[in-house]
């Protein structure tokens, strides 16, 4: 990896999460518009390892809690479960393919919304129904498209090797 | 921080995994009172830059939406604006048409012209009255300023009124005091030249001063007499000496006229001067 590479890499990091606070409000209401801060961080799981992508899915689950206190902690361990088995699963199943890779952008919001809903508690019988069937997954494939997106036109940036399979 | 792209957990990166769970479950049983100051510091110092952004952008963003009402406002308003001078010309118009069915008191069919998105429209043009409402070949349309035109063909619901422009438009006229006589047609047939009269066959000794009101005269039995044509606005030439020309400025435009009066039977009054001359003072 070339040091220029790193920096990009940091940088299309840092666009996603400015994206997070600009573009996101004008992409739909907040249940459906793309989690370009949860991008950021399941693109850096792709390359890290799991201790570290477990440390940053917390402070990153940390950060949202601070503005969702009311389910304070559940979104550090839903960041922190995504972080660690993402970085995980990608070292011990995924090819480095770009369907592969918004299948795991998928599965990741997915499995987030999950466990916020659960561990928060706030959601409960036809609601936590809904988000997890119907919300969960419109958000997951809005997140899964521009994280395919992202990896198109930057993955040789982010240093993420793309088979054609 | 290390990044390793082929790699499995090890056992240093469980040991950290385990803590940041611990600790998240910790965060989640927080009292408020510890909670609360925590997260107002997170968001005090850590997310301030971002959601200054996010304020900023949803400020930008409503004001892009305002700015799109604000302008659609604001094209609503000229649009209505450029109609008011039109509804008074027209109120007016109508205005001055009761007033002068008023004063004619009986003979006329009131009816709105049909106008047509042509060039040649003024020419000749359609009204809504026809033969069902009385309106005959050869009946004078006027407006409260003058005459417009004559009726030329008429249909059971509508009529063809030949303007003043037309070419082939004649009327037989006089001064308003009756000293002057001669016959009022179209000045030309191409051009500014087409919105201008012209009154010919007047004697040569007779002068018309500018200024002077053309009237119908009432010979021939076409057109009822007293009906305003226009003001003369100049000589326009002699004919061997024997008679001049007065070029006449039309007291009605016909591409300005929205409704008419097909004068359809005998007036009441044989002279209509004084009806014109009346709707001269109407406001």
């Amino acid at each position: 990896m070339r040091r220029s590479d790193k920096y990009r890499f940091w940088v299309i990091l840092g666009v996603l999460v400015v994206l997070q606070f600009s573009l996101r409000g004008r992409l739909g209401g907040d249940r459906v518009a793309p989690d370009f801060l949860l991008l950021a961080l399941l693109i850096y799981t792709i390359r890290a390892a799991p201790g570290p992508s477990a440390g940053v899915g917390f402070l990153v689950g940390l950060l949202r809690d601070a503005l969702t206190p009311a389910s304070f902690g559940a979104g550090a361990l839903a960041h922190t479960l995504v972080g660690y088995l993402s970085s995980w699963s990608k070292a011990v199943f995924f090819a480095e393919n770009l369907f592969v890779n918004g299948c795991l952008f998928f599965a990741g919001t997915w499995f987030r919304n999950l466990v916020v809903a659960l561990a928060s508690g706030k959601l409960k019988g036809g609601l936590l129904g809904w988000e997890l069937l119907v919300w969960s997954p419109i958000q997951s494939l809005t997140t899964a498209v521009a994280g395919v997106l992202v990896l198109w036109l930057f993955g040789r940036h982010l240093a993420i090797r793309l088979s054609d399979a | 921080m290390a990044l390793g792209a082929d790699r499995y957990a090890s056992r240093a990166d469980t040991l950290v995994f385990i803590g940041c769970v611990l600790l998240s479950v910790a965060a989640m049983s927080l009292p408020d009172r510890v909670r609360d100051p925590f997260t107002r510091a997170v968001r005090q110092w850590v997310l301030a830059p971002l959601l200054a952004l996010q304020q900023q952008t949803d400020l930008l963003s409503a004001s892009l939406e305002r700015y799109d009402a604000v302008v659609a406002q604001r094209d609503s308003a000229a649009l209505a604006a450029t109609f008011v001078p039109e509804l008074r010309s027209e109120n007016t118009r109508l205005r001055g048409l009761l007033g002068l069915g008023a004063r004619l008191a009986s003979g006329y069919v009131p009816a709105e012209v049909l106008h047509a998105a042509e060039p040649t429209s003024p020419l000749t043009f359609v009204v809504a009255a026809g033969r069902k409402q009385g309106v005959k070949p050869l009946s004078a349309v006027v407006s409260p300023e003058g005459l417009v035109g004559i009726v030329s063909t008429v249909d059971a619901q509508t009529s063809v009124v030949v303007s003043w422009a037309h070419p082939e438009f004649r009327a037989s006229a006089m001064a308003a005091d009756g000293s002057i006589y001669g016959i009022v047609a179209p000045h030309g047939t191409e051009g500014p030249r087409t919105w201008l009269l012209e009154l010919q066959g007047v004697a040569y000794r007779q002068l018309v001063p500018e200024g002077t009101t053309i009237l119908t005269s009432g010979l021939g039995g076409v057109l009822p007499r007293g009906i305003p044509i226009g003001t003369v606005v100049r000589a326009a030439g002699e004919a061997e000496g024997w008679e001049r020309t007065y070029l006449v400025r039309p007291a009605v435009h016909p591409a300005a006229v929205t409704h008419v009066m097909i004068l359809t039977g005998p007036p009441v009054k044989s002279d209509l001067r004084s009806v014109f001359q009346s709707g001269g003072e109407t406001p």
